[in-house]
């Protein structure tokens, strides 16, 4: 009892921010100062999101959604750790990349959906194979940065003590980069949500993002809000649980055990 | 150019101290007998009667620690380097850090030590490989002054227990003193052997040997050399006429 007392104390802000919003926009919505037909109160979202869960639409939609991001980000994460590492370790290729991928980078992940249809068949796999460009991008720069922020001291010493070859990067060179991987990742994670959502939205007949925009177009305002709720909470709980492996992956890393 | 012409000799158990002015080359005298820094010329001779242990191990100014690795970890890195056997590694660690004063801490992690312990760990890993040198580079000089005199003591009483060759560059004649069979002193850039000073204080030696006149005046003695190198490397550095620096 004494631990839940504490762990409220100290996250009474966390917890407490959100509950003000709803409660604030529940009372607004419910008084007339928000428009109830573009602004549905709080309880109401609530009671559409239950009704689609109950009925089964949700949970399909859901799925859809997950199984696209995980194939993007899995895609994502092997390639951008394998050729961020080895941008890190090799200079040369750093040097011929960087400029082609600040030129890529910051396109909209959307708009390759039709550059991306045209390299890989149409559909599902165009739809992943889109989804993890940016996540690529994210994850590939942070890594190489891992690699290169690492203290040359350490890897002389490693060096100096007998490591070399495989074993340096085994033991020195990956390890010393594995926060600055974690890190991409959470944020590659992050961004495959977010892309897979606008992807759906622009050319999917299921997943989250086609369920948002259905709701939309049919003026199902309250089922719009509710997949709004469950994309922000599928999002915090990725990010949260990428955050809680971390910790428990890299004990050795002072700040792991914040969250 | 950093070095230029040194002829050095250390003997067999011998605690050798460099003193010199910043930049006259201490760390890459050090740094060239650990193998690090490829000299343009001249050789390096260590006289090795066990093979497949290595010539040196390096203490660094640092600690240069792996941060992902526990104490432990750290001290048999180099052993697990050579393909030494893991209860063999493990013994070895568990006498080191007892050595140290570290043994309750081997499934620590760096980031949960002082500054002092993890020098001692960066001590317990060289010595864990038993090298036929031991190597420190300006160890303690990133300590706070109290942790410092500390780990000075406890340096005495590894080296009289373990009776290893230490060659140790410093900034601090005080501890060159204090620990040093003899004191190398280096010019300022190019360094060059200015002068070789024997410290004949006596052994065991402790803190107390600083109340001594003995060691009061060997340290003017030397201080007044070194003294003059310091000004010339400031002059040298920054172009400032040594008359203007009081004296």
């Amino acid at each position: 009892m004494r631990a839940v007392g504490r762990w409220l104390g100290e996250r009474w802000i966390t917890i407490g921010s959100p509950l003000t919003v709803l409660v604030l926009w529940e009372w607004a919505s419910a008084t007339g100062l928000l428009r109830a037909v573009f602004f549905p109160r709080p309880s109401t979202i609530a009671g559409h999101l239950r009704d689609l869960a109950m009925d089964g639409t949700l949970w399909g939609h859901v799925a859809t959604t997950l199984v696209r991001i995980g194939w993007s980000f899995s895609l994502a994460a092997i390639l951008g750790v394998a050729i961020g590492l080895a941008m890190g370790l090799w200079r040369r290729l750093r040097e011929g990349l960087d400029p082609v991928f600040a030129v890529i980078y910051p396109i909209p992940s959307v708009l390759f959906l039709p550059l991306v249809s045209f390299l890989v068949p149409p559909g599902e796999i165009a739809l992943v194979v889109t989804t993890a460009v940016t996540s690529f991008f994210l994850i590939a720069f942070t890594t190489t940065h891992g690699v290169r922020q690492i203290d040359r001291l350490v890897v002389e010493a490693a060096r100096h003590y007998g490591a070399r070859g495989w074993r340096l990067f085994a033991a020195v060179l990956l390890p010393g980069a594995l926060p600055f991987i974690f890190t991409g990742l959470r944020l590659g994670l992050g961004f495959a949500l977010i892309v897979v959502v606008a992807v759906e939205i622009v050319s999917a007949s299921r997943g989250l993002g086609a369920l948002l925009w259905l709701s939309w177009q049919v003026l199902k305002v309250e089922d719009m809000y509710a997949t709004f709720f469950v994309i922000a909470l599928l999002g915090a709980l990725l990010s949260y649980g990428l955050a809680a492996l971390r910790a428990r992956l890299l004990p050795w890393v002072p700040d792991a055990g914040d969250r | 150019m950093a070095l230029d012409r040194i002829s050095l000799q250390a003997h067999a158990g011998e605690f050798l101290c460099i003193v010199g002015p910043s930049g006259s080359g201490k760390s890459t005298l050090l740094r060239v007998l650990a193998g690090l820094h490829r000299q343009s010329a001249g050789d390096v001779h260590i006289q090795a009667d066990r093979p497949g242990t290595p010539l040196t191990a390096m203490v660094f100014q640092e600690h240069a620690l792996l941060p992902w690795r526990t104490v432990r970890d750290n001290v048999t890195f180099g052993l697990e380097n050579r393909g030494v056997g893991r209860a063999e590694r493990e013994a070895r660690a568990r006498e080191m850090l007892a050595m140290v004063g570290l043994a309750r801490f081997a499934q620590h992690y760096p980031h949960q030590l002082s500054g002092g312990m993890k020098q001692r760990v960066g001590i317990a890993r060289a010595l864990a490989n038993d090298p036929e040198v031991l190597l420190m580079d300006e160890p303690l000089a990133a300590l706070d002054a109290q942790t410092r005199t500390i780990m000075q003591e406890e340096l005495l009483r590894i080296w009289a227990t373990l009776g290893k060759t230490v060659v140790y560059v410093t900034h601090s004649l005080e501890e060159a003193l204090l620990l040093g069979d003899r004191v190398v002193l280096l010019t300022a850039r190019p360094g060059r052997v200015s002068q070789i000073y024997p410290v004949d204080l006596g052994r065991p030696r402790a803190l107390e040997v600083r109340a001594s006149p003995a060691y009061g005046a060997l340290l003017e003695k030397i201080w007044s050399r070194l003294r003059e190198e310091v000004v010339r490397a400031m002059e040298a550095d920054r172009g400032v006429d040594p008359e203007a620096i009081g004296g």
